[in-house]
């Protein structure tokens, strides 16, 4: 299979796997209490008469089912998600729009973090294997991979804050720092650009502790891949010709094994974007950061259903997107791959 | 691999194979002399037995938590750890420790319920996707794309929020997203046996599709999907913690070891251990299941 023809199917599968998990919330928001009205204004959709009356037709829910299913993905498609009422009533879309790019930021620093962390402790864990510093690596990532990501948060929460004041508890960035004029729409990045240093260096201690506390969650299933890939990659013919061209133990560990055994961690990156999405609804909450997964917990504990459903098909579409860029990344870097 | 050389090998192994009380002898003692497996059968046992005990005694009217889980001002409120409450009080007078026991057979019962599910389930309908082929075959791998491109907690608490909340309903949740994992998985084991011998004599002897799925196919596959069950009991503890710190799953009054979480993290600037505690409780159980299942799977992948 070429790479063309490798993309296009690709692509056709995540166009089919979207309209998946679009069916997947239609049929959700339809036994929302009976009333479909909920999916799109949530319970308050009779203090607001008139959007409902508004909704009834554009939405055509009267209608038989398979018609709104029809006028549901159109909307869906033209990116029209309802009206949150958690948020006072202002379109779904204007919310993810908001604290969508807190989340990269999280998201951005937890997968640096864990990619970090989990590279330099899977090489030393290869490197040394069945030895103390092996085991002991083992043990730390055992104990971040099972533990609950509020849990995580909270113990970096009480010995960072709390304990040693070293670190901000919570929010985006020290209240009173004018905002950067939004440029990326990430405000870190932003304010980088602007040479807004005040915001940068307040914004960077904000966003540490909880990107922080999601990678030591997450971090280990990196270590675990890349050990057993450069195990494995060291017991290769090029390997023992590598070595036995004279070349030094560091040379052949790094050089020609490392680049190899890197591959499979292409893939799990995506793997790390679904983890580290999910963690953010409980650690945004904890550490109150103005993202989408603050957003999400909000929806959940006032029942705005037209949020928990959007954000839902928007974490769908974040997933596949990672998953379409892994694989073609994938494809770029793995000769083996593309020729097969 | 040539189909020869696999059928020529799977038939020197069956030759080779000890008997099955041998095999039994051999993984348990591949897992006693594995440290890890050990601290995590010790784990998993302790909290299967606390569950039970917890069980029976509800079913009797009694209790074997030192104090009752519910019942206000058994103590002075945010009272330390000592010998009398081993985890403190909570806000309302609460034996930290009672209600943390007491919560045991929750995450224990939702996952096992969930597992024994979709090993169920999943075992059942990938492998009757491998041996059908064509169609079949083709939408099961494609919803099981749809399942695996929402997260499970993102899935769950939509479902959970259609459903509304409780643990029946998160479980119930829980088990119609978790099988597709386990299809994918089964079928992929049931293709890498259909065309063996045996699949192939029992065919010619004239033995039906679902009676070679049932005889030959399930228990030839069955060690590779418990061996992931077995790993995957903790994931389903981790992510039924998650929905319950959410709200969705046991409700106030009633202790819930995530739901205690949320409750508690209130109040950590003053008294840190009381949200810690629980979330600890959470961790270790789901540390317990991962080293027994890590063990496991070194046991059965070495015999």
């Amino acid at each position: 299979m070429n790479t063309v023809s490798f993309i296009a199917r690709r692509l056709f599968l995540a166009i089919f796997v979207l309209l998946g998990v679009a069916t997947i919330t239609f049929i959700l928001s339809h036994s929302l209490g009976g009333d479909p009205i909920y999916a799109w204004l949530g319970k308050a959709a009779s203090q607001h008469p008139q959007l409902a009356l508004q909704y009834e037709a554009k939405y055509h829910l009267s209608d038989p089912v398979w018609v709104q299913y029809y006028y549901y993905l159109v909307g869906v498609a033209q990116g029209n998600l309802g009206y949150s009422p958690s948020r006072g009533f202002v379109p779904v879309t204007t919310v993810i729009a908001q604290t969508l790019p807190y989340t990269v930021q999280i998201a951005f620093f937890a997968l640096v973090i864990s990619l970090l962390l989990g590279v330099t402790l899977g090489v030393v864990s290869a490197r040394y294997h069945h030895r103390a510093a092996d085991k002991s690596i083992r043990a730390f990532y055992l104990a971040g991979i099972c533990s609950p990501s509020f849990f995580a948060a909270l113990v970096l929460l009480i010995v960072f804050n709390l304990e040693l004041h070293l670190l901000p508890s919570g929010g985006s960035v020290d209240v009173g720092i004018s905002v950067p004029s939004p440029i990326t729409y990430l405000p870190i990045l932003d304010s980088l650009i602007e040479g807004n240093l005040a915001y940068f260096s307040s914004a960077l201690q904000h966003v540490i502790l909880p990107s922080m506390a999601l990678a030591l969650v997450n971090f280990g299933v990196v270590v675990r891949v890349l050990r057993s890939s450069m195990l494995d990659v060291m017991q290769s013919n090029y390997i023992r010709t590598a070595r036995a061209k004279g070349l030094t133990e560091t040379t052949v560990f790094f050089k020609h094994g490392l680049r190899n055994a890197m591959i499979p961690v292409v893939t799990l990156a995506s793997i790390l974007v679904t983890w580290l999405i999910t963690g953010t609804i409980f650690v945004e909450n904890i550490f109150a950061y103005p993202g989408i997964g603050q957003y999400v917990f909000q929806a959940l504990t006032t029942q705005d259903y037209p949020g928990i459903m959007a954000t839902t098909l928007v974490f769908a579409v974040i997933i596949v997107a990672t998953n379409l860029v892994a694989d073609i990344l994938y494809v770029a870097i793995d000769p083996q791959i593309r020729l097969s | 691999m040539e189909p020869e050389s696999a059928n020529e090998k799977n038939t020197t192994a069956a030759l080779n194979a000890p008997p099955s009380h041998e095999r039994i002898r051999n993984i348990l003692h591949a897992l006693r002399t594995n440290r890890g497996a050990l601290i995590g059968a010790t784990i998993a046992t302790v909290l299967v037995v606390t569950a039970l005990a917890v069980f029976v005694a509800g079913v009797l009217h009694t209790r074997v938590t030192p104090f009752d889980p519910i019942k206000q001002d058994v103590g002075p409120a945010f009272a330390y750890p000592s010998w009398a409450h081993l985890m403190g009080t909570d806000e309302l007078g609460r034996d930290v420790f009672s209600r943390v026991v007491a919560a045991t057979p929750n995450d224990l019962a939702v996952s096992f319920t969930v597992i024994g599910f979709s090993l169920l389930v999943g075992a059942f309908v990938g492998t009757y996707a491998a041996f059908r082929g064509g169609l079949v075959d083709e939408a099961l791998m494609r919803m099981t794309d749809i399942f695996f491109a929402i997260p499970a907690l993102v899935l769950a608490m939509a479902i959970g929020i259609a459903l509304g909340p409780g643990i029946l309903n998160m479980t119930i949740a829980l088990m119609a997203i978790w099988w597709p994992p386990y299809a994918r998985l089964a079928r992929g084991e049931a293709l890498k046996i259909a065309h063996q011998n045996y699949i192939e004599a029992a065919r010619l002897s004239g033995a039906g599709r679902f009676r070679i799925l049932l005889e030959h196919a399930l228990p030839n596959i069955s060690v590779t999907l418990l061996v992931y069950a077995s790993l995957d009991v903790g994931t389903v503890i981790l992510i039924y913690s998650g929905l319950s710190y959410l709200g969705l799953a046991v409700r106030p009054p009633f202790p819930d070891w995530g739901q205690m979480v949320s409750a508690y993290q209130d109040y950590m600037v003053s008294v840190p251990w009381l949200p810690l505690f629980p979330g600890l409780v959470i961790a270790l159980g789901v540390v317990g299941f991962s080293l027994l299942g890590d063990g496991l799977k070194d046991a059965l992948g070495g015999s």
